[in-house]
């Protein structure tokens, strides 16, 4: 258990609080916790894809405008549960694993949280990728390299379509739209 | 060429064929893309037959061979894949028509792939390929979006589980919810949208079956109490869901997962031939045909039918196992099937009416449904009837 990992398995609580605007920092964290713990090769790859999935998205969020779906009342639930979740994991992974603290399963119950109470487009994807993240994490620690392969396509198919949902769903910026019009006028 | 090379070179082909079709149909003029579809789906058909029939021996076929369930299971998609393009029109977007065969190809190849992790990688190309295509047209982002949230969301799980050690209570509840959401079955996910989605859908919750049975080793009992109480409380949940459901359509739509949960709790208790009946009713009377009054009566396992002699095997087992969960198992389906029943029928049943059911109810009118009538009644005898003879 390494300290990155924790930090982790909080941020990702953060995302399900706060949406898209923490993934790119669990990702960097993810991916210092990869580098930490595990083999070279596998660690190397899991911290470029952990990083690929936390810094796409706000790349290609910038150039649409907030998603202005509206949430519920109970904004401070899935925090809750998604906490509640994690301890109870936390409980039954030190008992059946002797110890280990399973931070890529918490990362994976907070996205869990985020995709099933959260009405936003974009917050669900953030929540998907959280999952991703937490597969990879999961997956590196484990040293799995079949089920660490299966997890990064899973993770780009979801950066993948949900960047192509986000195109047909979310209004473009102004900043965006006069970029292209100069460009087209040149 | 040897025997042992023809079998392997058959075994090749019929993973190949299914994207063979998706080619052919893709590129056949719209007006003529419907027969070529059947005739590619009917031929996979027969290869998948073909490949059960004539196993992979010998030192060529090192990786080919697999169990004899897994092998009838991938019959019962290329069944569903025939009876899906059957029944369906003329599409007339390319792509569209491309995504029930490549959906089932992928699926096929999921499960047999040397490892499961590779198997949930394959099914997530599935996905991809699917919920791109359902995007799309207009309009329908976010309802693609949805699908393939859903699909992400239990195939990401199911991958968190394989990461954990073997056997361990967390990786077999982890596993299992899963592999439950990828079903999805009606508690724990959103009802999945009819129409297009059923030609991701069908093949992609069949390969999701067909990997559980593959991960009961790996699961432990964990994984098998949950799969069993997934199922148990879906049987429920459908035979008790409030009276909402006042028209005879959205009473059959309420039965669409009652075989998948059944499927399930089959695959709990380790009656892996019944799951694979109950299977073959998903696979060939699920999907978009559950508005059918023939479809819906299968699914509800009315007899005759694959499903009815899987719910059967399966309850028989489920005594062995734990005889309360038994009693409350069949207490559930028969609560089910009452709902089930038509109303007409009903009350001819307990003799207070005077409407009677009619041939049409039991005979389905178009093709598609009477391929797949005379299938399920079919698979209901073939299927014991090889267990007995030995072979599953």
């Amino acid at each position: 258990m390494t300290l990155a990992a924790v930090l982790a398995a909080l941020l990702a609580l953060g995302v399900v609080a706060r949406g898209m605007g923490f993934l790119p920092v669990l990702g960097l964290v993810d991916a210092v916790a990869m580098l930490a713990s595990g083999t070279p090769p596998l660690t190397q790859s899991g911290a470029g894809v952990a990083l690929l999935l936390g810094i796409a998205p706000g790349l290609v969020l910038s150039r649409y405008q907030a998603d202005a779906t509206p949430e519920g009342q109970q904004a401070a639930l899935p925090s809750f549960l998604a906490l509640a979740l994690m301890v109870l994991l936390l409980l039954a992974g030190s008992r059946v694993q002797g110890g280990q603290f399973p931070a890529g399963l918490c990362i994976v119950a907070a996205g869990l949280v985020s995709v099933a109470c959260r009405r936003g487009m974009v917050w669900q994807w953030a929540g998907l990728l959280t999952c991703a993240q937490g597969v990879l994490l999961s997956a590196v620690m484990a040293g799995q390299v079949m089920a660490f392969g299966a997890g990064a396509l899973g993770g780009l198919v979801v950066l993948v379509l949900g960047a192509l949902c986000a195109q047909r769903v979310l209004p473009r910026r102004a900043r965006a739209l006069k970029g292209e019009k100069r460009r087209n006028e040149v | 060429m040897r025997f042992e090379d023809f079998t392997v070179l058959l075994a090749a082909l019929a993973f190949v064929w299914p994207f063979l079709g998706a080619v052919g149909v893709c590129l056949a003029p719209t007006e003529r893309s419907r027969d070529v579809a059947l005739w590619m789906a009917g031929l996979g058909c027969a290869l998948a037959v073909a490949v059960f029939v004539f196993l992979a021996t010998g030192g060529v076929s090192a990786g080919w061979e697999d169990d004899p369930v897994q092998r009838a299971g991938r019959v019962m998609l290329a069944l569903g894949l025939w009876v899906t393009v059957l029944e369906h029109g003329i599409f007339r977007e390319r792509l569209l028509r491309s995504v029930p065969h490549v959906s089932t190809a992928l699926a096929g190849l999921g499960c047999v792939a040397s490892e499961a992790a590779i198997g949930l990688g394959i099914l997530f190309l599935a996905l991809a390929w699917g919920v791109f295509v359902f995007m799309r047209p207009a309009g329908q982002a976010l309802a693609g979006w949805q699908i393939g949230r859903t699909g992400a969301v239990g195939l990401l799980l199911a991958l968190a589980g394989l990461t954990l050690p073997a056997h361990g209570l967390t990786t077999g509840l982890v596993l299992a919810c899963g592999l439950v959401i990828m079903t999805g079955l009606t508690p724990f996910c959103a009802p999945a949208r009819e129409g297009q989605g059923a030609l991701l859908l069908v093949p992609f919750s069949g390969a999701a079956l067909l990997l559980a049975m593959r991960l009961r080793a790996y699961g432990g009992v964990g994984f098998d109490m949950a799969l069993v109480a997934a199922g148990l409380v879906s049987v429920w949940t459908t035979a008790c869901l409030p009276a909402t459901a006042r028209t005879a359509e959205d009473r059959a739509r309420v039965f669409r997962v009652f075989p998948v949960a059944l499927a399930l709790m089959a695959v709990g208790v380790g009656a892996d031939v019944a799951a694979l009946l109950l299977l073959c009713g998903w696979c060939v009377a699920g999907g978009s045909r559950v508005g059918q009054g023939w479809a819906a009566r299968a699914l509800a396992c009315f007899p005759p039918g694959a499903p009815f002699v899987g719910c059967l095997l399966m309850l028989s087992v489920l005594v062995d196992w734990s005889w309360e969960l038994a009693l409350l198992a069949v207490a559930g389906v028969l609560l089910g099937i009452a709902r089930a029943w038509p109303d007409a029928s009903a009350r001819t049943v307990f003799g207070t009416g005077e409407q009677t059911m009619g041939f049409r109810d039991l005979w389905p009118e178009d093709r598609a449904g009477r391929l797949a009538f005379v299938t399920l009644a079919g698979m209901g005898f073939l299927v014991p009837l090889a267990m007995m003879l030995g072979a599953f």
